[in-house]
């Protein structure tokens, strides 16, 4: 049945009749909210096609003036980071990319809003020794200064970075009592833990390959690093998280709606013995305690590489995408699970995100997935997920052309790859990602660190070209502050979105993704609502009152304030 | 999975064979040559092609306005589209809790099976009468209210949209004056490193002031009478509203539950057939630009003529009265366009209505090509004045001593409740009743009942003589739409 003989003969404008085109063939499961399918070949299983819209994306890191490659030996097979904030006040999202054997670079965003990407390569004032053999990054602001700083993970000694602002930094190791290790370190996470001054850091780690055997069953034990009480920020007294089980992402989350974190470490089976994925109990002034098969925690072992969180069905109760080799994971609190016992069960099969080989191309061996991180890329209200592939190096039981995703939701609740369509589908082998919206256009970008091979900066344009970008559904930009608080940008916070009866909710978090953070404008797509009512829950469990914004614009809320603040762009 | 997801679900799960049964048999009526039943009841029988529109070098603006004169004021009928069985009155495409009980209900909608219905005196594309008015609620989530309780909803009267074209035209140029001057006390405050603070005024109105900081945040808390994003919305009571389009969109759902597929189509709902009544891509874009093309070249209303000299008279003394009491400091008697050339889409639309971005080439229509809009007086530099009598700017207009004009419980898109644009009064004069809820039966009340920001030139009218009263009344009636 093609929609000819369905709709009335009305003539309709390009794009609507583009997107009619698309779905001819489909009407009997469009008109049940289903997405669309069309077989790819005859004696192929049918391939579904996106009802909400795809977006394009142009790759522009070359004439980004971003000449950027992750690579060294077997333990740069992981990692490969970058981390996404602004380190010169502009509010436009610089990059901080992780080189492996190669330095890691520091690129100021220097991008015309909503133009073609544009970044400028600048020295970060750290010594060029300590930007070696860096796997992945995080923003923070962890001494409370209004300036993000950095923790910078690398085989051998982590690193605090200390912004200075115009994109400079200075290691504050010594003077935050801060042993930076000798570890294998791929995996960070961090919060304001409830009456604390500065952050707690947890630190993940993977092989010990000192340890006799390594690296077969040779984990490293993982760290946190609590600051001592007082005003002085010291961390020299590191909790051991044992055991550790080889660590390749890490998110302090709340998974139970209680207001205290937990943090969730995913873990890559490849190396460890015995071990599993896990939850550590993380309650204020004890010892981190993990959860047990007794407290209901089930085992669960996968190739963890990258945690992405979101709270799709808004219950409260975020789901967790965990990428691995293989399929990913889509965790939801099950029937048996409640606050108290967090058994969960995979629903990635039924909302189509196992995303378990590459879409594309005839390489039918398993996909191996890295970061992992939920972003409404089309502004369409609903949350589209995206995940970084690429074979560890040449394993030849997984397939060595293995594409990005990019699966984006769909009205009914499921998801549908795009990454082709968009295309993201590069042959490179992805690593740590970050999506933001780096032309401050309405529209998030999406970087791409890849291991032995050019970094992706992928311009969206919309439904649009690189000449000519079209924007989407409404969107809005929203940055949380408490001034004359610690914790400036509220991590720990929690932000809703509500546009007519339907509500968006994102936490602040630092941390999950595979080596990569962020930090900056939230990023809301708001469909065709032109206004929505933003209220905030701040990190110590103090509603705001409903913000009234407009869309497709950037808002500022500080706590307490009456109104939003805008910020404008240019 | 929550039970109120099973909920949802269950009646779609249901249905499907029946679905399409029925969209087949509605495709296939639809197929039929409409030549071969001249007695069709069907509104929708010719397909309008934007894009062949609006590559159209000859394109007659009269001609396109006759079609959407037709769309205006047809009388749909299911096979239509008419109907929202699934789907609420809201803006934002929302699903209905239960399917609803009768295909009309007065509140809640639909409440028309027409525009014209509403839209008609004393000409197609006029005011309503009390008989007329209707119910304004978000309707998220009380979609089956039968209560008149304004708790509920808030009721209005049907205003007219005679010279809309003009308002929205003058409003597109104050967003974009509004606009350019945020973005010169932006780049001002970044440049000069301190922040700085302005007046915004557009065509000799006020809307408060801005302060921008060096690192380009803006402190919108003291903008007066328009959205924190400078948009200037000029329709609907409240002036919510920023097109005639977007409007017209709003408007076809709730009212006659005719889901225009650049709102509720499959790129924003997921379904061709988000109402549920079985008819897919009920209204195209092409057929909601020639609705925007009636409205927005109905003709401005004018004044009586041919008047006896004593009401001439009076009407004279009655305007330089209206002006020296302070009515004319909102009810500005012009504000001056510059540019004739309605293009449809609206440029400050967002998506859910058609936006340029969305089109290949953007309709647009030359008003100045219209003998009414030729008849209007210019200024010296050569910009028509709009004669309004309005300012585009939302005030607050009641208070506890004069409540009346601030009767809801409800804000409305952001507006408090006692707060409402300033009513165009070019019309006035044959458009009673009057007020937000069409409950006032005589200038005089409506005058009386100006409280909040009016209150000093309502003690000013309520302080003249009977005879000067009587001659600002005599003036109002002489602003009329023209039959």
């Amino acid at each position: 049945m093609t929609l000819s003989t369905t709709s009335r003969p009305h003539g309709t404008a390009s794009r609507f009749r583009g997107l009619s085109l698309a779905l001819a063939g489909s009407l009997l499961l469009t008109t049940l909210g289903t997405p669309a399918a069309v077989a790819a070949g005859s004696d192929e299983a049918p391939r579904r096609t996106s009802i909400t819209p795809v977006p394009h994306f142009v790759e522009e890191g070359e004439s980004a003036g971003i000449a950027h490659r992750y690579e060294g030996p077997w333990e740069f097979f992981v990692g490969g980071g970058v981390a996404i904030f602004d380190c010169d006040g502009d509010r436009r999202p610089d990059l901080f990319m992780a080189g492996g054997s190669n330095p890691a670079d520091l690129y100021r965003n220097q991008s015309p809003t909503g133009g073609a990407l544009t970044f400028e390569k600048v020295d970060s004032g750290v010594e060029a020794s300590r930007l070696d053999k860096v796997l992945g990054a995080y923003p923070i602001d962890f001494d409370n200064d209004g300036v993000m700083d950095l923790v910078v993970l690398r085989l051998g000694e982590n690193l605090l970075l200390r912004g200075k602002g115009a994109c400079r930094f200075e290691v504050a190791n010594r003077a935050l009592g801060f042993e930076g290790g000798r570890e294998w370190s791929t995996a960070f996470s961090a919060l304001w833990e409830p009456g604390a001054t500065y952050p707690t850091l947890a630190v993940g780690n993977y092989v010990d390959r000192s340890a006799p055997g390594s690296p077969w069953g040779t984990c490293h034990d993982n760290f946190l690093f609590r600051p001592s009480g007082g005003e002085h920020q010291d961390y020299s007294e590191p909790f051991r998280l044992s055991p550790g089980y080889c660590a390749l992402s890490m998110l302090f989350t709340d998974w139970n709606r209680s207001g205290e974190p937990a943090l969730r470490i995913s873990n890559d089976r490849q190396y460890y013995r015995g071990g599993e994925e896990q939850l550590w109990a993380v309650s204020p002034g004890r010892p981190p305690r993990p959860y047990r098969r007794s407290d209901g925690w089930r085992h669960l072992k996968i190739w963890g590489m990258g945690i992405a969180s979101i709270d799709l069905n808004v219950d409260g109760f975020p789901e967790y995408a965990l990428t691995s080799m293989g399929d990913t994971k889509l965790q939801t609190l099950d029937d048996e699970g409640d606050e108290t016992v967090p058994v969960y069960t995979d629903i990635a099969f039924e909302k189509g995100v196992t995303a378990h080989r590459p879409y594309a191309g005839d390489d039918l061996r398993p996909s191996t997935g890295w970061h992992s991180e939920f972003q409404d890329v089309n502004n369409d209200g609903l949350w589209d997920l995206f995940i970084a592939k690429g074979n560890v190096e040449a394993m030849p039981d997984f397939a060595a052309y293995d594409p990005d995703n990019l699966l984006l939701g769909q009205w009914d609740e499921t998801f549908v790859e795009t990454g082709d369509t968009s295309g993201i589908a590069l042959n490179r082998r992805g690593r740590g990602a970050g999506i933001a919206d780096l032309n401050m256009d309405g529209l998030p970008d999406l970087v791409v660190v890849n291991r032995s091979g050019p970094a992706s900066v992928f311009r969206n344009v919309g439904g649009g070209s690189g000449d000519a970008p079209r924007p989407l559904g409404n969107w809005l930009g929203v940055e949380i502050r408490q001034p004359g608080k610690p914790n400036l940008f509220g991590v720990g916070a929690k932000v809703s979105v509500k546009i007519g009866n339907r509500t968006i909710v994102r936490d602040v978090q630092i941390g999950g993704g595979h080596a990569s953070g962020q930090a900056g404008f939230l990023h809301f797509g708001l469909g065709v609502s032109e206004r929505a009512q933003v209220r905030v829950r701040w990190p110590d469990g103090n509603w705001s009152h409903g913000y009234r914004v407009f869309a497709n614009q950037h808002v500022i809320i500080e706590r307490d304030a009456e109104n939003a603040a805008l910020w404008m762009a240019d | 999975m929550s039970a109120s997801r099973l909920r949802r679900l269950a009646p779609r799960a249901a249905g499907p064979a029946l679905a399409v049964l029925t969209l087949a048999l509605a495709s296939g009526a639809r197929a039929e040559d409409p030549a071969a039943r001249p007695w069709d009841e069907r509104v929708l029988t010719e397909a309008i092609d934007y894009d062949a529109l609006a590559s159209d070098p000859s394109l007659s603006v009269e001609a396109l306005s006759e079609k959407g004169r037709h769309l205006f004021e047809g009388r749909f009928i299911e096979a239509d589209g008419a109907g929202r069985p699934e789907a609420t009155q809201a803006i934002v495409p929302t699903k209905r809790r239960r399917a609803a009980s009768h295909m009309f209900l007065r509140l809640s909608g639909l409440d028309a099976n027409s525009c014209q219905s509403c839209h008609a005196m004393p000409v197609s594309g006029g005011a309503g009468d009390f008989t007329a008015n209707v119910f304004v609620s978000e309707g998220f989530e009380s979609a089956d209210f039968d209560t008149t309780d304004p708790q509920f909803s808030n009721e209005r009267g049907t205003t007219h949209l005679m010279g809309a074209g003009l308002i929205e035209l003058l409003a597109r140029e104050m967003t974009a004056d509004l606009r350019a001057q945020r973005h010169d006390v932006v780049t001002e405050a970044r440049k000069s490193g301190a922040a700085v603070t302005r007046k915004l005024e557009t065509k000799g109105v006020s809307f408060g002031e801005i302060t921008a900081e060096p690192d380009g945040r803006v402190d919108v808390s003291k903008l007066d009478g328009i959205d924190s994003d400078l948009t200037l919305r000029p329709f609907g009571q409240k002036g919510v509203f920023g097109s005639l389009r977007q409007f017209s969109v709003n408007a076809l759902n709730q009212h006659s539950g005719i889901q225009p597929v650049e709102r509720f189509g499959a790129a924003w709902t997921g379904t061709n057939d988000f109402d549920g009544d079985a008819i897919a891509d009920e209204l195209s874009v092409g057929q909601v630009s020639a609705l925007v093309a009636f409205q927005a070249t109905l003709p401005a209303p004018g004044r009586k003529t041919d008047l006896p000299e004593v009401w001439s008279t009076a009407a004279a003394r009655g305007e330089t009265l209206f002006s020296d009491i302070g009515c004319a400091t909102c009810h500005r008697p012009s504000l001056p366009l510059d540019s004739l050339i309605f293009q449809d889409p609206n440029p400050f639309e967002t998506a859910g209505t058609l936006r340029p971005e969305d089109v290949a080439t953007p309709l647009k229509l030359d008003l100045a090509t219209l003998d009414w809009v030729k008849a209007l007086p210019k200024d010296d530099q050569g910009r028509t004045l709009v004669p309004l009598f309005g300012d585009l700017k939302r005030h607050r207009i009641a208070d506890a001593a004069r409540e009346t004009l601030g009767n809801e419980l409800l804000s409305q898109r952001f507006v408090a409740r006692d707060v409402f644009i300033t009513a165009e009064l070019w019309g006035v004069g044959n458009t009673a009743p009057y007020g937000h809820r069409g409950d006032l039966t005589t200038l005089h009340d409506v005058i009386d009942a100006h409280g909040g920001e009016a209150t000093e030139a309502r003690k000013a009218y309520s302080a003249l003589g009977e005879d000067d009263r009587q001659s600002i009344i005599a003036f109002l009636r002489t602003l009329e739409i023209g039959k």
